[in-house]
Protein backbone atom coordinates (compact mmCIF):
# COMPACT_ATOMS: atom_id res chain seq x y z
CA UNK A 1 0.00 0.00 0.00
CA UNK A 2 0.80 3.68 -0.01
CA UNK A 3 2.38 3.94 2.99
CA UNK A 4 5.52 1.33 2.19
CA UNK A 5 7.09 3.15 -0.59
CA UNK A 6 9.36 5.61 0.48
CA UNK A 7 11.65 4.04 2.97
CA UNK A 8 15.41 4.39 3.82
CA UNK A 9 16.79 1.25 5.16
CA UNK A 10 19.83 3.48 7.04
CA UNK A 11 17.45 5.45 8.13
CA UNK A 12 14.54 3.34 9.75
CA UNK A 13 15.93 2.42 12.38
CA UNK A 14 17.06 6.20 13.56
CA UNK A 15 14.36 6.87 15.75
CA UNK A 16 11.46 9.12 15.44
CA UNK A 17 9.69 6.74 13.46
CA UNK A 18 8.22 3.00 12.78
CA UNK A 19 10.94 1.14 11.28
CA UNK A 20 8.01 -2.06 10.14
CA UNK A 21 5.77 1.35 9.04
CA UNK A 22 2.87 0.31 11.11
CA UNK A 23 1.75 1.65 14.27
CA UNK A 24 2.70 0.63 17.61
CA UNK A 25 -0.77 -0.67 18.19
CA UNK A 26 -1.11 -2.49 15.29
CA UNK A 27 2.49 -4.18 15.62
CA UNK A 28 1.65 -5.15 19.54
CA UNK A 29 -1.87 -6.78 17.90
CA UNK A 30 0.33 -9.02 15.90
CA UNK A 31 2.62 -9.52 18.91
CA UNK A 32 0.17 -11.22 20.94
CA UNK A 33 -1.31 -12.95 18.08
CA UNK A 34 1.92 -14.96 17.17
CA UNK A 35 2.00 -15.81 20.94
CA UNK A 36 -1.79 -16.52 20.93
CA UNK A 37 -1.59 -18.95 17.43
CA UNK A 38 1.27 -20.44 19.57
CA UNK A 39 -1.08 -21.71 22.31
CA UNK A 40 -3.56 -22.72 20.00
CA UNK A 41 -0.79 -24.67 17.78
CA UNK A 42 0.28 -26.38 20.91
CA UNK A 43 -2.93 -27.44 21.47
CA UNK A 44 -3.65 -28.63 18.29
CA UNK A 45 -0.22 -30.00 17.77
CA UNK A 46 -0.81 -31.93 21.09
CA UNK A 47 -3.87 -33.18 19.76
CA UNK A 48 -2.75 -34.46 17.06
CA UNK A 49 -0.33 -36.80 19.46
CA UNK A 50 -2.71 -38.11 21.48
CA UNK A 51 -5.27 -38.62 18.74
CA UNK A 52 -2.24 -40.99 16.78
CA UNK A 53 -1.49 -42.57 19.95
CA UNK A 54 -5.47 -43.91 20.22
CA UNK A 55 -5.66 -44.12 16.43
CA UNK A 56 -7.66 -47.28 16.52
CA UNK A 57 -10.15 -45.98 19.18
CA UNK A 58 -10.56 -42.46 17.92
CA UNK A 59 -13.91 -41.49 17.16
CA UNK A 60 -14.94 -40.44 13.52
CA UNK A 61 -16.36 -37.10 13.80
CA UNK A 62 -19.05 -38.10 10.97
CA UNK A 63 -20.40 -40.28 13.07
CA UNK A 64 -20.54 -37.87 16.47
CA UNK A 65 -21.60 -34.46 14.55
CA UNK A 66 -24.20 -35.55 12.61
CA UNK A 67 -27.49 -33.41 13.78
CA UNK A 68 -28.76 -30.60 11.87
CA UNK A 69 -31.40 -27.97 13.34
CA UNK A 70 -35.34 -28.67 12.60
CA UNK A 71 -33.77 -31.97 10.84
CA UNK A 72 -35.33 -35.23 11.76
CA UNK A 73 -32.07 -37.35 9.18
CA UNK A 74 -28.70 -37.41 10.64
CA UNK A 75 -26.25 -35.18 8.24
CA UNK A 76 -23.13 -35.50 8.48
CA UNK A 77 -20.40 -32.66 8.12
CA UNK A 78 -23.40 -30.54 7.48
CA UNK A 79 -23.76 -28.07 10.68
CA UNK A 80 -20.29 -27.58 10.87
CA UNK A 81 -20.43 -26.43 7.20
CA UNK A 82 -23.21 -23.63 7.92
CA UNK A 83 -20.80 -22.07 11.15
CA UNK A 84 -17.99 -22.06 8.63
CA UNK A 85 -19.61 -20.60 6.18
CA UNK A 86 -21.24 -17.93 9.08
CA UNK A 87 -17.32 -16.96 10.60
CA UNK A 88 -16.03 -16.86 6.97
CA UNK A 89 -18.71 -14.42 6.20
CA UNK A 90 -18.68 -12.64 9.43
CA UNK A 91 -14.16 -12.35 8.36
CA UNK A 92 -15.11 -10.76 4.97
CA UNK A 93 -17.98 -8.11 6.35
CA UNK A 94 -14.93 -7.05 9.37
CA UNK A 95 -12.48 -6.62 6.30
CA UNK A 96 -14.98 -4.54 4.22
CA UNK A 97 -15.87 -2.29 7.91
CA UNK A 98 -11.87 -1.72 7.89
CA UNK A 99 -12.01 -1.08 3.77
CA UNK A 100 -14.38 1.52 4.90
CA UNK A 101 -13.08 2.62 7.12
CA UNK A 102 -9.87 3.73 4.90
CA UNK A 103 -12.26 6.13 3.21
CA UNK A 104 -13.48 7.59 6.47
CA UNK A 105 -17.36 5.99 5.40
CA UNK A 106 -19.00 5.99 8.76
CA UNK A 107 -21.99 4.59 7.36
CA UNK A 108 -19.94 2.09 5.82
CA UNK A 109 -18.09 0.54 8.94
CA UNK A 110 -21.38 1.13 11.09
CA UNK A 111 -23.26 -1.32 8.82
CA UNK A 112 -20.11 -3.95 8.36
CA UNK A 113 -19.32 -4.12 12.25
CA UNK A 114 -23.08 -4.58 12.86
CA UNK A 115 -23.07 -7.61 10.33
CA UNK A 116 -19.45 -8.84 11.92
CA UNK A 117 -21.44 -8.99 15.52
CA UNK A 118 -24.30 -10.36 14.26
CA UNK A 119 -22.01 -13.20 12.45
CA UNK A 120 -19.83 -13.64 15.75
CA UNK A 121 -22.94 -13.97 18.04
CA UNK A 122 -24.60 -16.59 15.21
CA UNK A 123 -21.46 -18.70 15.74
CA UNK A 124 -21.35 -19.05 19.49
CA UNK A 125 -24.45 -19.98 19.87
CA UNK A 126 -24.24 -22.50 17.20
CA UNK A 127 -21.28 -23.54 18.99
CA UNK A 128 -23.27 -23.78 22.51
CA UNK A 129 -26.05 -25.71 20.29
CA UNK A 130 -23.02 -28.09 19.38
CA UNK A 131 -21.83 -28.32 22.75
CA UNK A 132 -25.14 -29.22 24.06
CA UNK A 133 -25.93 -32.63 21.14
CA UNK A 134 -22.62 -33.65 21.94
CA UNK A 135 -23.18 -33.66 25.55
CA UNK A 136 -26.34 -35.22 25.46
CA UNK A 137 -25.55 -38.04 22.78
CA UNK A 138 -27.73 -40.80 21.10
CA UNK A 139 -30.66 -42.78 22.57
CA UNK A 140 -29.00 -45.92 22.47
CA UNK A 141 -25.88 -44.15 24.27
CA UNK A 142 -22.91 -47.17 24.78
CA UNK A 143 -22.20 -49.06 27.73
CA UNK A 144 -19.03 -47.54 29.83
CA UNK A 145 -17.75 -47.81 33.35
CA UNK A 146 -19.01 -44.43 35.02
CA UNK A 147 -18.32 -43.70 38.66
CA UNK A 148 -21.18 -44.27 41.15
CA UNK A 149 -20.72 -42.44 43.91
CA UNK A 150 -23.05 -44.44 46.50
CA UNK A 151 -21.18 -47.32 45.50
CA UNK A 152 -17.04 -45.88 45.02
CA UNK A 153 -16.54 -48.22 42.20
CA UNK A 154 -17.04 -48.11 38.73
CA UNK A 155 -20.11 -49.54 37.31
CA UNK A 156 -21.09 -50.61 34.10
CA UNK A 157 -24.12 -49.08 32.42
CA UNK A 158 -25.16 -47.61 29.41
CA UNK A 159 -24.18 -44.06 29.23
CA UNK A 160 -25.19 -40.88 27.11
CA UNK A 161 -23.03 -38.32 25.69
CA UNK A 162 -20.06 -37.31 27.16
CA UNK A 163 -18.35 -35.54 29.52
CA UNK A 164 -14.70 -35.01 30.52
CA UNK A 165 -14.08 -38.82 31.95
CA UNK A 166 -16.59 -40.68 29.77
CA UNK A 167 -17.80 -40.77 26.04
CA UNK A 168 -20.34 -42.66 24.58
CA UNK A 169 -18.25 -42.35 20.89
CA UNK A 170 -15.11 -43.69 22.12
CA UNK A 171 -11.99 -42.79 24.25
CA UNK A 172 -12.82 -39.49 26.95
CA UNK A 173 -9.57 -37.81 25.33
CA UNK A 174 -11.80 -36.88 22.53
CA UNK A 175 -14.32 -35.51 24.80
CA UNK A 176 -11.59 -33.21 26.20
CA UNK A 177 -10.04 -32.37 23.50
CA UNK A 178 -13.22 -31.17 21.78
CA UNK A 179 -14.16 -28.97 24.79
CA UNK A 180 -10.55 -27.58 25.73
CA UNK A 181 -9.97 -26.70 22.28
CA UNK A 182 -13.23 -25.44 20.87
CA UNK A 183 -14.13 -24.10 24.14
CA UNK A 184 -10.73 -22.02 23.94
CA UNK A 185 -11.70 -20.77 20.39
CA UNK A 186 -15.22 -19.93 21.56
CA UNK A 187 -13.90 -17.65 24.59
CA UNK A 188 -12.05 -16.21 21.74
CA UNK A 189 -14.79 -15.62 19.84
CA UNK A 190 -16.77 -14.55 22.30
CA UNK A 191 -14.30 -11.74 23.57
CA UNK A 192 -14.11 -10.62 19.70
CA UNK A 193 -17.94 -9.91 19.87
CA UNK A 194 -16.86 -7.91 23.05
CA UNK A 195 -14.41 -6.12 21.78
CA UNK A 196 -16.12 -5.02 18.06
CA UNK A 197 -19.18 -4.13 19.92
CA UNK A 198 -16.81 -1.45 22.24
CA UNK A 199 -15.31 -0.29 18.86
CA UNK A 200 -19.03 -0.85 17.24
CA UNK A 201 -19.89 2.12 20.07
CA UNK A 202 -17.11 4.67 19.48
CA UNK A 203 -17.62 4.10 16.06
CA UNK A 204 -21.51 5.17 16.10
CA UNK A 205 -20.14 8.14 18.43
CA UNK A 206 -18.06 9.46 15.99
CA UNK A 207 -14.88 8.96 18.13
CA UNK A 208 -12.98 7.58 14.82
CA UNK A 209 -14.19 9.99 12.57
CA UNK A 210 -12.95 12.94 14.49
CA UNK A 211 -9.83 11.29 15.35
CA UNK A 212 -8.94 11.24 11.29
CA UNK A 213 -8.54 7.59 10.99
CA UNK A 214 -10.55 4.43 11.61
CA UNK A 215 -7.23 2.43 12.81
CA UNK A 216 -8.93 0.98 16.42
CA UNK A 217 -11.40 -0.98 13.82
CA UNK A 218 -8.13 -2.30 12.09
CA UNK A 219 -6.94 -3.39 15.57
CA UNK A 220 -10.26 -5.33 16.20
CA UNK A 221 -10.07 -7.02 12.53
CA UNK A 222 -6.99 -8.53 13.03
CA UNK A 223 -8.08 -10.22 16.14
CA UNK A 224 -11.40 -11.37 15.02
CA UNK A 225 -9.55 -12.85 11.25
CA UNK A 226 -6.89 -14.61 13.71
CA UNK A 227 -9.69 -16.01 15.22
CA UNK A 228 -11.38 -17.09 11.82
CA UNK A 229 -7.61 -18.27 10.91
CA UNK A 230 -7.78 -20.40 14.11
CA UNK A 231 -11.49 -21.99 13.46
CA UNK A 232 -10.03 -23.02 9.34
CA UNK A 233 -7.83 -24.93 11.66
CA UNK A 234 -10.09 -26.74 14.03
CA UNK A 235 -12.29 -27.61 11.03
CA UNK A 236 -9.44 -29.56 9.44
CA UNK A 237 -7.97 -30.91 12.40
CA UNK A 238 -11.30 -32.29 14.07
CA UNK A 239 -14.17 -32.40 11.58
CA UNK A 240 -12.76 -33.58 8.32
CA UNK A 241 -9.72 -35.69 9.06
CA UNK B 1 -6.26 17.26 9.02
CA UNK B 2 -6.97 18.08 13.08
CA UNK B 3 -5.43 15.63 15.05
CA UNK B 4 -6.87 14.75 18.76
CA UNK B 5 -3.59 12.39 19.03
CA UNK B 6 -0.14 12.02 18.01
CA UNK B 7 -0.55 8.99 15.71
CA UNK B 8 2.38 8.91 13.05
CA UNK B 9 1.77 10.39 9.55
CA UNK B 10 1.22 7.18 7.84
CA UNK B 11 -1.24 5.75 9.40
CA UNK B 12 -3.64 8.40 7.85
CA UNK B 13 -1.80 7.94 4.78
CA UNK B 14 -3.27 4.50 4.48
CA UNK B 15 -6.78 6.12 4.30
CA UNK B 16 -7.28 5.98 0.46
CA UNK B 17 -9.79 7.18 -1.74
CA UNK B 18 -13.10 6.51 -3.94
CA UNK B 19 -11.36 4.13 -6.93
CA UNK B 20 -8.76 2.05 -4.58
CA UNK B 21 -11.58 1.55 -2.40
CA UNK B 22 -13.79 -0.10 -5.07
CA UNK B 23 -10.17 -2.48 -6.29
CA UNK B 24 -9.77 -3.34 -2.69
CA UNK B 25 -13.37 -4.43 -2.23
CA UNK B 26 -13.23 -6.54 -5.42
CA UNK B 27 -10.01 -8.18 -4.31
CA UNK B 28 -11.05 -9.23 -1.20
CA UNK B 29 -15.00 -10.69 -2.28
CA UNK B 30 -12.84 -12.77 -5.12
CA UNK B 31 -10.46 -14.04 -1.86
CA UNK B 32 -13.94 -14.77 -0.03
CA UNK B 33 -15.46 -16.71 -2.95
CA UNK B 34 -12.48 -18.36 -3.52
CA UNK B 35 -12.47 -19.66 0.00
CA UNK B 36 -15.43 -20.46 0.03
CA UNK B 37 -15.42 -22.64 -2.90
CA UNK B 38 -12.52 -24.13 -0.83
CA UNK B 39 -14.70 -24.83 1.91
CA UNK B 40 -17.64 -26.30 0.09
CA UNK B 41 -15.28 -28.38 -1.91
CA UNK B 42 -13.91 -29.74 1.10
CA UNK B 43 -17.30 -30.82 2.78
CA UNK B 44 -18.75 -32.50 -0.58
CA UNK B 45 -15.08 -34.99 -0.09
CA UNK B 46 -15.45 -34.91 3.32
CA UNK B 47 -19.17 -36.41 2.61
CA UNK B 48 -18.26 -38.55 0.36
CA UNK B 49 -15.03 -40.01 2.10
CA UNK B 50 -16.87 -42.67 4.21
CA UNK B 51 -19.07 -44.36 1.28
CA UNK B 52 -15.39 -44.48 -0.89
CA UNK B 53 -13.35 -45.56 1.26
CA UNK B 54 -11.82 -42.52 1.07
CA UNK B 55 -11.05 -42.12 4.52
CA UNK B 56 -8.03 -41.73 6.13
CA UNK B 57 -6.21 -42.26 3.10
CA UNK B 58 -2.75 -40.45 2.73
CA UNK B 59 -4.02 -38.38 0.17
CA UNK B 60 -6.87 -37.25 1.45
CA UNK B 61 -5.18 -36.04 4.77
CA UNK B 62 -2.39 -34.23 2.14
CA UNK B 63 -5.35 -32.52 0.46
CA UNK B 64 -7.34 -31.21 3.29
CA UNK B 65 -4.15 -29.94 4.92
CA UNK B 66 -2.84 -28.27 2.05
CA UNK B 67 -5.96 -26.95 1.46
CA UNK B 68 -6.38 -25.46 4.84
CA UNK B 69 -3.03 -23.40 4.19
CA UNK B 70 -4.30 -22.48 1.12
CA UNK B 71 -7.09 -21.07 3.22
CA UNK B 72 -4.88 -19.55 6.12
CA UNK B 73 -2.58 -17.82 3.75
CA UNK B 74 -5.32 -16.21 2.28
CA UNK B 75 -7.00 -14.96 5.24
CA UNK B 76 -3.14 -13.36 6.46
CA UNK B 77 -2.53 -12.26 3.06
CA UNK B 78 -5.36 -10.69 2.60
CA UNK B 79 -7.46 -10.08 5.17
CA UNK B 80 -5.16 -9.49 8.13
CA UNK B 81 -3.26 -7.37 5.33
CA UNK B 82 0.13 -8.75 6.07
CA UNK B 83 0.92 -8.97 2.59
CA UNK B 84 0.91 -5.22 1.83
CA UNK B 85 3.51 -4.62 5.12
CA UNK B 86 6.60 -3.95 4.84
CA UNK B 87 9.03 -6.97 4.18
CA UNK B 88 11.09 -7.08 7.08
CA UNK B 89 7.85 -6.94 9.56
CA UNK B 90 6.54 -10.22 7.33
CA UNK B 91 9.87 -12.03 8.45
CA UNK B 92 9.37 -10.85 11.97
CA UNK B 93 5.46 -12.31 12.42
CA UNK B 94 5.62 -15.33 10.11
CA UNK B 95 9.17 -16.71 10.70
CA UNK B 96 9.20 -17.09 14.52
CA UNK B 97 6.09 -18.72 14.03
CA UNK B 98 7.17 -21.03 11.48
CA UNK B 99 10.00 -22.22 13.03
CA UNK B 100 8.56 -23.02 16.36
CA UNK B 101 5.80 -24.97 14.45
CA UNK B 102 7.71 -26.95 12.45
CA UNK B 103 9.89 -28.16 15.01
CA UNK B 104 6.94 -29.21 17.52
CA UNK B 105 5.57 -31.14 14.45
CA UNK B 106 8.92 -32.91 13.88
CA UNK B 107 9.24 -33.51 17.54
CA UNK B 108 5.80 -34.80 18.20
CA UNK B 109 5.56 -37.14 15.31
CA UNK B 110 8.88 -38.67 16.14
CA UNK B 111 7.61 -38.65 20.18
CA UNK B 112 4.18 -39.94 19.14
CA UNK B 113 5.43 -42.73 17.16
CA UNK B 114 7.10 -44.18 20.42
CA UNK B 115 3.87 -43.39 23.03
CA UNK B 116 1.97 -45.08 20.79
CA UNK B 117 3.52 -48.85 20.71
CA UNK B 118 2.22 -50.95 23.34
CA UNK B 119 4.49 -50.61 26.67
CA UNK B 120 4.66 -46.63 26.48
CA UNK B 121 0.90 -46.37 27.30
CA UNK B 122 0.43 -43.60 29.80
CA UNK B 123 -0.02 -45.03 32.89
CA UNK B 124 -3.75 -44.23 34.25
CA UNK B 125 -6.38 -46.11 36.06
CA UNK B 126 -6.80 -49.26 35.31
CA UNK B 127 -10.35 -48.60 34.76
CA UNK B 128 -9.72 -46.64 31.25
CA UNK B 129 -6.83 -48.90 30.41
CA UNK B 130 -9.46 -51.82 30.29
CA UNK B 131 -11.91 -49.67 28.64
CA UNK B 132 -9.38 -48.69 26.24
CA UNK B 133 -8.55 -52.36 25.32
CA UNK B 134 -12.52 -53.16 25.18
CA UNK B 135 -12.84 -50.41 22.77
CA UNK B 136 -9.70 -51.33 20.54
CA UNK B 137 -11.65 -54.87 20.26
CA UNK B 138 -14.93 -53.85 19.90
CA UNK B 139 -16.95 -54.11 22.76
CA UNK B 140 -18.80 -52.05 23.98
CA UNK B 141 -18.95 -49.99 21.02
CA UNK B 142 -22.40 -49.19 21.34
CA UNK B 143 -24.78 -50.57 23.74
CA UNK B 144 -27.26 -53.31 21.84
CA UNK B 145 -30.89 -52.37 21.78
CA UNK B 146 -34.04 -54.55 21.53
CA UNK B 147 -34.02 -55.28 17.67
CA UNK B 148 -32.48 -54.93 15.06
CA UNK B 149 -34.52 -52.16 13.23
CA UNK B 150 -33.85 -50.28 16.77
CA UNK B 151 -30.69 -50.54 16.20
CA UNK B 152 -30.27 -49.30 12.37
CA UNK B 153 -32.34 -46.10 13.51
CA UNK B 154 -29.86 -45.33 16.40
CA UNK B 155 -26.89 -45.88 15.12
CA UNK B 156 -27.41 -43.88 12.01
Amino acid sequence: MSHTAEIDVKEAWGGGQSPFRISYGKLFMWFFLVSDALTFGGLLVSYGFIRHKYAEVWPKAENVFTHFPFVEQHIPLAYVGLMTFILIMSSVTMVLAVEAGHRMDKRGVTVWMFWTIIGGLAFVGSQAWEWYHFIVGTDAGALRNVWDMEKGAYVQQVFHGANMTTNEYGVPQFANYFFFITGFHGTHVFSGVVLNFIIFLNVLKGTYQKRGHYEMVEKVGLYWHFVDLVWVFVFTFFYLL
Amino acid sequence: MEFHDNYPQYEVMSNHGEEEGKKGRKTLWNVFWVMLAITIFELIIGFMAPSQGWSGTWWLKTLFITLTIVKAAAIVIWFMHLGHEVKFFKYIILMPYLVFMLYTIFIILTEGTYAGSSGNLTRVDPIFVKQQEELRSGHGHHAEPATGAAAEESHH
